[in-house]
């Protein structure tokens, strides 16, 4: 028992020496669950029946690593990136396989986990000083469970709602078109005179004077993409996905520990092909103008970059009626891009096998890769959370159980493995 | 030692908090406080006129028996039955749409008919059939480990308050099975009543003990030593909850976790309301008129206001507005498209959300503590309702103040219709004077000041709170 203490110490002691290396994450989050053999992990020698109507593959500059043939600017600077190709937890469902690459929990318990920006906002609660949330979702995070989990509501994200890609971005609470400084004063003046006693009055008094600080402060800039040249905006395409990039780009650089950019329509179970050929033009453009914003900004070494879905899609085409070119949901073997803050470039880790429907190589569980995140975030991937009733839990679960997990990812990050890990 | 100071004190206290008798409230804050107690609703600019102008002496009186037999009384209960029984479609519970709807349904039909508590939960406790025939038996399914402990733990949790759980009461409920079927998500929750009887005794923590028969219903004993009037805490923790639900704070509070060292502020209070509810043979809504007809119900000085619930805060906006968030399920097959105007309270899935519901903090039905819903204001939401183009919108487009600024020929007749909508009351006059003088001041035609009115008065915690 003593011996797994001092292993506690001696890995808090190591943690605590290594440089915290990144200071933020920005999740681009393709919801519906994008198709692995199209993006990341091509399988072009299987013929139509796997591969569908995108033949071809994009040799990157990287020699032996090849990514699907709709995602050329991406091939560019493979170096940047590594693709994880062995993600893995088994379900097509979409709720719990969301659950589980967003929480990192597939223990199966009672207990319902808050997701990994919630725990970043929450570890990050009383040492984050920034203006903005600690955690923000561009423009709607996905509710399909309570993402603040056991740590409560505070700890959920902060949606922008709006849109990014038109001529104004009304970000919800701080941007409104509608109403100017002088307006909002006297709306605030007559509010003052009208308010009696009781109801928590001083408390709201006080938060409503901090608010509107925050609203007619910085934060409001740098929602405003009219900052921008318009060069940088064309690179990102004008597109939801492009311009949302833009803004997590911005949030990143105003110290926001968290971004999710949460991106729909991935769940192609019809026409499939049709909607790729557009999807992935959009995408490409986005991560790859994302990627290479932030190295040329010197910011990339110091945040990372995470995309993909709830899982992959189906290897093997669906061509048969009702689904007629269409891929199914697929939890088994599926793939990640990961670059920054700490992740290496110009590597894979993982692979499937020949038809792409099984693991073949270093299996990675999503508490794996969330875990791999917490540690380059500085956080213990080994340590625990309060639940109002069941006390200290571990933060992921999932991590402590053989069964369950693989092991942090140090193949691709420059953190060596502790000796009592190997 | 301890208690005995504590009775001691109460009792020399006891003359002059009787004597201190609270100031009782105004019929406007009578009749707003009922409305959003017993239908999470508004009353409409009609209901206020009427009730205020109703020179019947037991209007009060008539008023609740009005609301709680009401369609918006009996659905906002079910939302919080919902809320304790975690009624969701996806993760943790998985119930599936059918079965949330199924589930839904049956707890709607025990308010229709007043079904008493004791057999509404016999009836839940003893289900078993398929959770789209049988409804009740989702009871059952709602748990990511479906093990008997978990059930019991549940059973001890809604029921009698207990969170730690220490007898082995759970071995009643280790016959349930699951078995699925060729339908869809349909799923049969069955008893293997030939299970081999454990040698063991059941030996409940008030040192009762129940010996189990071969080839029988094993919850059959525990249920009915569950439910029955002898069994005081089962229904104090039921009168303490219907009190927690009206007032924001059990006697016992949480209302939800009964200790020896936790207990009750009042216990004369909890006494009288028990037997009151046992001798009304567990009957809910004599339990509910008996809490709103209580001086504390009805006192201006005596009551706690409360931030009203996420769903109640977002329907209120969209009432007063006119302007109705459109609801739909992600769960697929069939997509669900709820019809337009539907309330939130109404919704009955937590998986069915929007980002407003979840800034004020919807319960997401993880668990069956009331603790899980959190009703104390941010400054996320303030600004939400400060500043976002979401409201700001909601108002501008708002096609019934259009109909008030056409209807009014001045500032006072629209600040009076306005303070009816959203307020639920008439403006005073210094109220008007504001108003006037705002308008003028700040040099503005009378829909924008009609515009500010409303956002004002929707900020205004006098909107965000039950008083």
């Amino acid at each position: 028992m003593r011996k797994i203490y001092l292993l506690i110490l001696l890995l808090a002691v190591t943690l605590s020496a290594e440089a915290q290396r990144a200071k933020s994450v920005i999740l681009v989050y393709l919801d519906g669950g994008p198709a692995q053999t199209d993006t990341f992990d091509p399988k072009p020698e299987m013929g139509r029946n796997y591969h569908g109507n995108f033949k071809g593959v994009c040799k990157t500059n990287v020699e032996g690593i090849e990514i699907g043939e709709k995602l050329p600017l991406l091939a560019t600077m493979a170096d940047k990136y590594t693709l994880i190709r062995s993600l893995t937890h088994g379900s097509n469902a979409h709720e719990t396989g969301h659950y589980a690459m967003i929480t990192g929990d597939t223990s199966g318990g009672a207990v319902v986990y808050p997701s990994f920006g919630a725990v970043i906002s929450y570890i990050k609660r009383d040492t984050y000083k920034g203006i903005l949330p600690c955690y923000i979702s561009v423009t709607s995070a996905n509710s399909r469970f309570n993402e603040g989990g056991f740590l409560g509501n505070q700890y959920k994200s902060f949606d922008t709602g709006g849109k990014p890609e038109s001529s104004e971005y009304e970000v919800e609470g701080i941007v409104n078109k509608h109403i100017d400084r002088q307006r909002m004063d006297s709306r605030m003046a007559l509010l003052n005179n009208f308010e009696g006693k009781g109801m928590d009055k001083q408390t709201i008094d006080s938060l409503r004077g901090v608010n509107m600080e925050f609203i007619w402060g910085e934060s409001r800039e740098v929602f405003n993409l009219k900052n921008e040249p318009d060069s940088v905006r064309q690179r990102y395409g004008k597109s939801r996905l492009g311009q949302s990039c833009l803004v997590a780009r911005r949030l990143v650089e105003a110290g926001v520990p968290f971004v999710n950019v949460r991106t729909t329509g991935w769940d192609t179970h019809k026409k499939h092909f049709s909607k790729m050929n557009t999807m992935l033009a959009v995408l490409d453009r986005a991560l790859s103008a994302l990627i290479a914003d932030l190295d040329s900004r010197g910011l990339l070494d110091s945040t990372i970059i995470l995309c993909g879905g709830e899982f992959g899609r189906s290897p093997k085409v669906l061509w048969e009626a009702p689904w007629n070119g269409g891929r199914a949901h697929f939890g088994a073997a599926f793939s990640y891009l990961v670059a920054g803050g700490g992740f290496q470039g110009g590597k894979v880790l993982g692979a499937t096998d020949k038809t792409g429907e099984k693991v073949a190589q270093r299996p990675v569980s999503p508490c794996d890769l969330i875990g791999t995140v917490y540690l380059l975030m500085g956080i213990d991937p080994y340590g625990t959370l309060p639940h109002v009733s069941e006390g200290e839990l571990p933060i992921l679960p999932s991590l402590l159980d053989s069964k369950k997990s693989h092991g942090l990812l140090y193949e691709i990050i420059d953190i060596k493995k502790p000796d009592h890990e190997k | 030692m301890r208690r005995t100071i504590l009775a001691l004190i109460l009792c020399l206290l006891f003359p002059f908090m009787q004597a201190t008798a609270s100031v009782r409230c105004s019929d406007e804050v009578f009749l707003r406080r009922a409305y959003l107690t017993v239908t999470g609703a508004l009353p409409t600019p009609k209901e206020v006129v009427d009730f205020l102008d109703s020179p019947a002496e037991n209007k009060r009186e008539a008023l609740i028996d009005k609301l709680i037999q009401s369609e918006l009384g009996l659905k906002y209960m079910q939302m919080r039955w919902g809320d304790i029984l975690r009624i969701k479609s996806e993760f943790p519970s998985n119930l599936w749409p059918n079965g949330v709807q199924a589930y839904n349904r049956w707890i709607y039909e025990q308010l229709m008919n007043n079904v008493p508590y004791d057999k509404m939960v016999r009836d839940l406790l003893i289900s078993a059939g398929s959770n789209f025939r049988a409804p009740a038996a989702n009871f059952y399914r709602g748990f990511q480990k479906r093990t008997s402990k978990n059930i019991y733990d549940n059973i001890n949790l809604l029921f009698l308050g207990n969170r730690e759980v220490t007898d082995n009461g759970n071995i009643c409920f280790q016959q349930i099975k699951y078995k699925s079927t060729k339908e869809w998500k349909e799923e049969i929750v069955y008893l293997d009543i030939h299970k081999r009887v454990p040698n063991q005794l059941i030996e409940l923590d008030d040192c009762t003990t129940i010996k189990l028969q071969p080839d029988t219903d094993w919850r059959e004993p525990y249920v009915s030593w569950l439910t029955s009037p002898n069994n005081r805490r089962f229904a104090e923790v039921m009168a303490n909850r219907m009190w927690y639900w009206v007032f924001g704070k059990g006697i016992v509070h949480e209302p939800d976790d009964w200790r020896y060292d936790n207990p009750p502020s009042d216990p004369q209070l909890l006494k009288e309301l028990t037997d009151y509810f046992i001798a009304q043979k567990f009957d809910l809504r004599a339990l509910m008129k008996k809490i709103l007809l209580s001086e504390q119900f009805n006192s201006a000085d005596n009551y706690t206001p409360q931030r009203l619930p996420a769903e109640v805060i977002v329907d209120a906006i969209a009432s007063v507005t006119g302007i109705w968030s459109t609801y739909t399920s992600r769960v697929p097959e069939p997509f669900t498209v709820y019809p337009p105007k539907t309330r939130s309270t109404h919704l009955g899935d937590a998986t069915v959300s929007s980002s407003e519901l979840e800034l004020f903090g919807k319960v997401s039905r993880d668990v069956s503590l009331e603790s899980q819903r959190n009703n104390n204001i941010t400054s996320r939401q303030l600004l939400y309702l400060m500043n976002s183009s979401a409201l700001e919108s909601r108002i501008r487009k708002s096609q019934v103040l259009q109909r008030i600024y056409l209807q009014s020929a001045d500032i006072e007749q629209l600040a009076q219709r306005i303070t009816l909508l959203v307020l639920s009351r008439r403006a005073t006059k210094d109220e008007v004077a504001l108003y006037s003088q705002y308008m003028a001041q700040n040099n503005l035609p009378l829909m924008e000041a009609a515009i500010d009115i409303m956002w004002m008065q929707i900020n205004s915690n006098e909107f965000l709170y039950n008083h």
